[in-house]
């Protein structure tokens, strides 16, 4: 609770998808682990954000839990990860926890885990925090898909005079967000207008997004994919009175960027733009990148090179150059002093590259090349 | 390259110095016996290449005991158009000098340049071994091991190839066997010899697979738990609708509906159960009535059937009655006749005694005159019996003692004779009166005595006279006489007698009555055998008996008077008698029966007469006349009863057919189990609901998708690892793959020029065979016609000539090359037979046309027919060199 022109207006955090008890397991276990924690690290930071910002609720729009089949311990720490506020939070059920009859949230319950000053909103219901003058209108999904929309009968739902009404859902918006994502828990598009809304907090799209001046998705607090889109932010909301038009801020709450470049190598001078880009990244970055074009023997030592650098930086470094052709020069081949039928298997290995399986060409090339250049010592690629 | 010269001093045996001088190109033979010094020529030829000239391990080279030696070797030969001359010594004078068109070279320098020149190595330390050698090893072939070439090939290998590479104009890899090596080495890290995976590869394929079966595992549990979960949400709303409705308490409303409609049909039922009864007793009572008034009808005609009868029963006494006079009269003939035949039996039976007794008079008559005159007799009998016995008993004696008194006597009287004999004879003849006392005796008159004894004679008045009988015989006839009258006075006493003769008399007379005892008893037992007694007995018995029967005659004939001589006999009597008492005691039965039957009929006849008289006095009273009228009137008022009944029951059975008990039944049941079965399912549903709620409670403090993701994450891990791996194996795979076939074309490559060589020689030696060389340019698999195998498998004799063959195929290969090619062979082809040994002498002539040869040999009359003029070892030795 706060004060502007010494008037209560009510504030409150919008955020949405944590995702708890996610693992990364496409990445090396120690750059999972930390990227695991950084999402407990979130939720910490979102209960300071909102100490800081004296926001007087905090409203998390579903998918607070990535499974319902997470450890006790996963579920335990994240309750704990919210003690620095103290103030009432109200937590939606998404898809992925969504509020069955034996559920990730009946579980945390029976754990007497949840505390007191959380709400959990299994059911569709009117959660009045008068206090803080919000009255929120919940849409728990209570089964794993629904295809009708959950907030229909909102404008249903009658909220005491002087509170303003906050919904809150998870699902997709129909007709504004890309076609690839699941028509599964629409929610149509003039809902906050329709159902006379404040606000309504959406959860479910991973990226901070606005559909309308009432109604905005807040994304995931952590990004956990490399799909640029957003995310990585909270919204804290301020609404003056029942009827006043939200003011939306976007706050930054990533540890961790996600970058994902997809790059052809054809010139030297691809190759000197790539490594400037990965020198110019911020240190807490999760990298991957895919390669295709060619590369000489020597530009192959520089990439080497260059990404050994950035896993020493970087969270994690991923290069996949499974579609990138070695090209030795004549230069290179000269300086490997590859003569008699060494030089002929260098020949056919190119050769072979260029044909239907070029892979094992180009590896078996490699690790030639490795072993003409350093003695015994292989490139490791 | 040709040898031109050699020359050798203080070599071994060769202790002054031994020239060898005009060496042609092509073949040069030397030879020699053994022991003449062909070894150390080689040696010394071997020596001069092969071993550096400060070398310590020489001291092979000394002659024998000669410290001081300084071996030395020079030799000169043509290379190239370049004349090459070598001095080197040993030991005492370490010295190397070469000059090669006048350029002069020394110590390593020159050694190095021959080195290089030939084609070998030198050893580091030590004596120069069979590894050093080079292609010197290969075409100098020492004694005895022509036919090993591996070795050979092996060490001269890297030498072969660079000439090789030189005619073939490749440039074989430098390095390029490490490199496969390298690669074989990574890839056996990766994959067996057989392309399995092995090692960490292996392991990460089976940790790939275990993770895998985990996952789906765990992805089987997670469906199970969602399907528990949605199972759960299921229930719930079950449950709580149900509780909600309470479906099973209307059908129990419905039940207890049906059972008040059911038991309003029992009572209509229990009241049907009534009826019938009634009904039942209504027509029993009716069946009574009847039979009631049947039996009433039924009694007039009993009474007029107990008239006849009693009718019939009068007529049956009266005819039994009428028999009776004639049963009587037959009954008294019957007896009369019976009397009759009793006294004639009786009659006849007396007659037959009558005569019977007369017989036994006269039978007894007659026995008893027998046994009176038999009696008289046995009475006679016995009297003289017992005479003899008296006889006998008188003048028992015993006759064997009679017998012993008779011989004793005999004996008696001989002595006696004997002793009168020899007895003094006393005479005597007294006058009258005069009396002499012999001894006691008193003797007169005249008399003899015959002496035995001492006798005294006295002789009254004048005393008394002693005779002595003389002679020692007399004195013991004396003994004997007397022991003998001893004897025969007591047989006397014995048998009682005073002499033998009486004894004889009396034993005579006891036979006589023993005789007669005997004869008489014979005679007595004849006529009494039973004894006297008894016979005399028997005889009164009989006596007595005869008077009795006549007697008893006497009596009867009196009595009996008159002797019907009609009379039949007794038997005859006797069976008229039973016919008669069988007539008798029929006519009696007969009788007997006649009297009860009288009895019966008039007992019936009685019973007959009570009946009737009893039921017609029954039926003609008015009593009776009233139960008739009474009995019908009940009748009619039952046969109403039972109408009405019957319409009641009619009634109430159309009711409970209305009312369908049955359904009514099963609706009970049916809303029964209804209610029953919701409620039980409320109960299931409420135990399920408890059960998967606990369920679920453990499985998911399991955390299993964490686990899950976890899982997936580890697999995508190993995966990616063994991805990676899979890759490196398949393009080590590949490289090695490559690598092996480009180096296997280039020895291919090298092996063609060396081939044609070898076919060359070996069509020489057999015409069909061939013998393949192997990639490391090794003579390998041999054929001749359907033989088939390595050149090592040959006799020790083929492998010989191949070795050679190869070797100068080497040789021919090597020249192309351009490098130079002595060829020194030593005692060779010595297992070769005549036919092999002439066509690989035919070979050797052939390289000799482009090789020099210098072939060393003891047996100089094999090779004769080369052609060429042998050199004599022992000839060369005693020419002086300067």
């Amino acid at each position: 609770m706060h004060s502007d022109r010494g008037i209560f207006v009510p504030r409150f955090l919008h955020t949405a998808d944590w995702q708890m008890g996610r693992s990364f397991s496409r990445f090396e276990t120690e750059d999972g682990a930390a990227l695991v924690e950084a999402r407990y690290a979130a939720i910490e930071r979102l209960a300071q954000l909102a100490v800081e910002q004296e926001c007087d609720a905090v409203l998390v729009a579903g998918d607070v839990f990535d499974a319902q089949g997470v450890s006790d311990r996963t579920i335990r720490r994240v309750f704990n990860a919210t003690s620095a506020f103290k103030g009432p939070w109200v937590m939606l059920p998404g898809n992925h926890d969504a509020a069955l009859a034996e559920s990730v949230w009946t579980r945390a319950q029976r754990l007497k885990a949840v505390p007191d000053n959380i709400q959990l909103a299994l059911e569709p219901d009117v959660i009045l925090l008068k206090e803080q003058g919000i009255a929120v209108l919940s849409a728990p999904l209570t089964q794993r898909h629904t295809y009708s929309d959950l907030t229909e009968d909102f404008s249903e739902r009658e909220t005491p005079a002087g509170l303003v009404r906050v919904g809150l859902a998870h699902g997709s918006v129909q007709g504004v967000l890309p076609d690839e994502v699941d028509a599964t828990n629409p929610i149509a598009p003039d809902r906050a207008e329709q159902a006379n809304l404040d606000y309504l907090a959406l959860g479910d799209w991973h990226g901070a997004k606005q559909i309308n001046e009432r109604t905005w998705y807040s994304g995931t607090p952590e990004p956990e994919r490399f799909r640029n889109n957003e995310a990585g932010y909270a919204l804290v909301v301020d609404i003056s009175e029942p009827g006043a038009v939200p003011e939306i801020r976007n706050v930054d709450t990533a540890r961790y960027r996600w970058h994902q470049w997809r790059e052809t190598l054809s010139v030297p001078s691809d190759l000197d733009g790539l490594i400037q880009r990965m020198e110019e990244l911020l240190e807490a970055s999760v990298l991957d990148i895919r390669l295709d074009g060619a590369i000489t023997l020597d530009g192959l030592q520089r990439l080497d090179h260059a990404l050994s650098l950035a896993e020493a930086r970087f969270r994690s470094v991923r290069c996949d150059r499974a579609d990138l052709q070695l090209e030795p020069t004549e230069d290179d081949i000269a300086a490997l002093n590859a003569d008699g039928y060494l030089g002929e298997t260098i020949e056919e290995l190119r050769q072979l590259q260029l044909g239907g399986s070029p892979e094992p060409a180009r590896d078996a090339l490699a690790i030639l090349t490795g072993l003409l250049t350093s003695g015994k010592q292989e490139v490791n690629q | 390259m040709r040898l031109e010269r050699l020359r050798i001093e203080q070599v071994r045996q060769f202790r002054n110095p031994i020239a060898l001088e005009g060496l042609q190109p092509g073949i040069n033979l030397i030879h020699g016996p053994n022991e003449s010094g062909k070894s150390t020529l080689v040696r010394a030829i071997r020596a001069a290449f092969f071993e550096r000239h400060r070398s310590k391990s020489v001291e092979d080279l000394r002659p024998w005991g000669d410290s001081a030696a300084a071996p030395s070797i020079e030799l000169g030969f043509e290379h190239g158009g370049h004349q090459w001359s070598l001095t080197k010594s040993f030991l005492q004078r370490k010295r190397c000098d070469l000059q090669v068109d006048g350029q002069s070279f020394s110590g390593e320098e020159a050694e190095e340049k021959l080195a290089e020149l030939l084609g070998y190595q030198f050893p580091k330390k030590g004596a120069s071994k069979e590894e050093h050698w080079g292609i010197p090893g290969l075409l100098w072939v020492e004694q005895g091991t022509g036919q090993d070439i591996e070795k050979a090939v092996e060490h001269a290998g890297d030498h072969l190839k660079s000439a090789l590479n030189n005619l073939v104009g490749e440039v074989a890899s430098t390095g390029g066997d490490e490199v496969i090596q390298a690669v074989e080495k990574q890839r056996a890290e990766l994959l067996t010899g057989t392309g399995k995976p092995r090692g960490e590869y292996l392991q990460l394929e089976k940790d790939r697979a275990a993770l895998e079966a985990e996952i789906a595992e765990l992805q089987a549990r997670i469906e199970q738990y969602q399907a528990q979960v949605d199972r759960l949400g299921t229930l719930t709303a079950e449950f709580e609708r149900a509780n909600r409705d309470r479906p099973w308490e209307e059908a129990r409303h419905r039940m207890e509906e049906a059972q008040e409609k059911f038991r309003q049909v029992e009572s209509l039922q229990a009241q049907q159960v009534r009826e019938r009864e009634t009904l039942d007793h209504v027509r029993q009572n009716l069946n009574l009535l009847r039979q009631n008034l049947e039996q009433m009808k039924s009694q007039g005609k009993k009474l007029a059937q107990r008239e006849t009868d009693l009718r019939k029963a009068q007529e049956t006494l009266a005819e039994e009655e009428a028999r009776t006079p004639a049963l009587d009269k037959a009954l008294a003939d019957a007896r009369g006749d019976y009397d009759a035949a009793i006294k004639t039996v009786e009659q006849a039976r007396q007659l037959e005694t009558l005569s019977r007794l007369k017989q036994e008079v006269t039978r007894l008559d007659s026995q008893y005159k027998t046994l009176r005159q038999n009696l008289d007799k046995a009475t006679d009998f016995q009297q003289k019996l017992d005479e003899a016995s008296k006889q006998k008993q008188e003048n028992r004696i015993d006759p064997d003692l009679v017998q012993h008194a008779r011989v004793t006597q005999r004996q008696l009287d001989e002595e006696a004779i004997r002793s009168q004999t020899i007895a003094t004879r006393l005479t005597w003849k007294l006058e009258q009166g005069h009396s002499l006392h012999l001894s006691e005796e008193s003797i007169e008159g005249e008399g003899e005595r015959r002496l035995l004894e001492e006798t005294t004679l006295e002789i009254p008045g004048v005393g008394r006279l002693g005779i002595t009988p003389g002679g020692e015989d007399l004195a013991s006839v004396r003994r004997t006489l007397a022991h003998l009258e001893q004897t025969l006075g007591e047989h006397l006493r014995a048998l009682g007698v005073s002499s033998v003769e009486d004894a004889e008399q009396k034993l005579a007379r006891f036979r006589d009555a023993e005789n007669r005892l005997k004869h008489t008893e014979d005679l007595l037992v004849s006529v009494a055998p039973q004894g006297l007694e008894r016979l005399r007995t028997e005889t009164r018995d009989t006596l007595a008996d005869l008077e009795a029967r006549k007697g008893e005659l006497e009596t009867l004939l009196k009595s009996a008077g008159t002797t019907g001589a009609d009379l039949p006999s007794l038997a005859e009597a006797e069976r008229a008698r039973k016919n008669a008492e069988q007539r008798l005691s029929e006519a009696e039965t007969a009788r007997s029966k006649h009297q009860t039957a009288i009895l019966t009929a008039r007992q019936h006849v009685a019973n007959a007469n009570r009946e009737w008289q009893q039921l017609r006095e029954e039926l003609h009273n008015s009593e009776s006349q009233r139960q008739f009228r009474e009995l019908a009137d009940k009748i009619s008022e039952s046969e109403k009863r039972e109408a009405t009944v019957l319409g009641n029951l009619e009634a109430l059975d159309k009711k409970i057919r209305e009312a369908r008990p049955e359904l009514l039944q099963q609706d009970i049941q049916r809303f029964r189990q209804a209610a029953e079965t919701q409620q039980k399912a409320q109960e299931n549903r409420e135990r399920e609901l408890r059960d998967t709620r606990v369920r679920l409670e453990a499985w998911g403090a399991e955390g299993l998708e964490e686990q899950l993701s976890e899982k997936s994450g580890d697999f995508e891990h190993i995966n990616r690892r063994y991805g990676e791996l899979h890759r490196r194996a398949e393009a080590l795979d590949l490289l090695l793959n490559v690598l092996t076939r480009k180096r296997q074309a280039l020895t291919r490559r090298l092996q063609a020029p060396l081939q044609k060589h070898l076919d060359h020689y070996l069509s020489v030696l057999f015409p069909e065979a061939t013998l393949e060389v192997d990639e490391h340019l090794m003579p390998g698999r041999f054929t001749r016609g359907n033989e088939l195998g390595q050149m090592t498998e040959l006799s020790f004799g083929a492998r010989e000539q191949m070795g050679l063959i190869s070797r100068l195929a080497y040789a021919d290969l090597l020249q192309e090359a351009g490098r130079p090619t002595l060829i020194i062979l030593d005692d060779t082809l010595v297992h070769s037979d005549a036919e092999r040994l002439d066509g690989m002498k035919r070979i050797l002539f052939d390289a000799a046309q482009r090789h020099q040869i210098l072939l060393f040999t003891c047996h100089p009359e094999n090779w004769q027919d080369l052609g060429v003029e042998p050199r004599d070892l022992q000839a060369l030795k005693s020419q002086a060199v300067p």
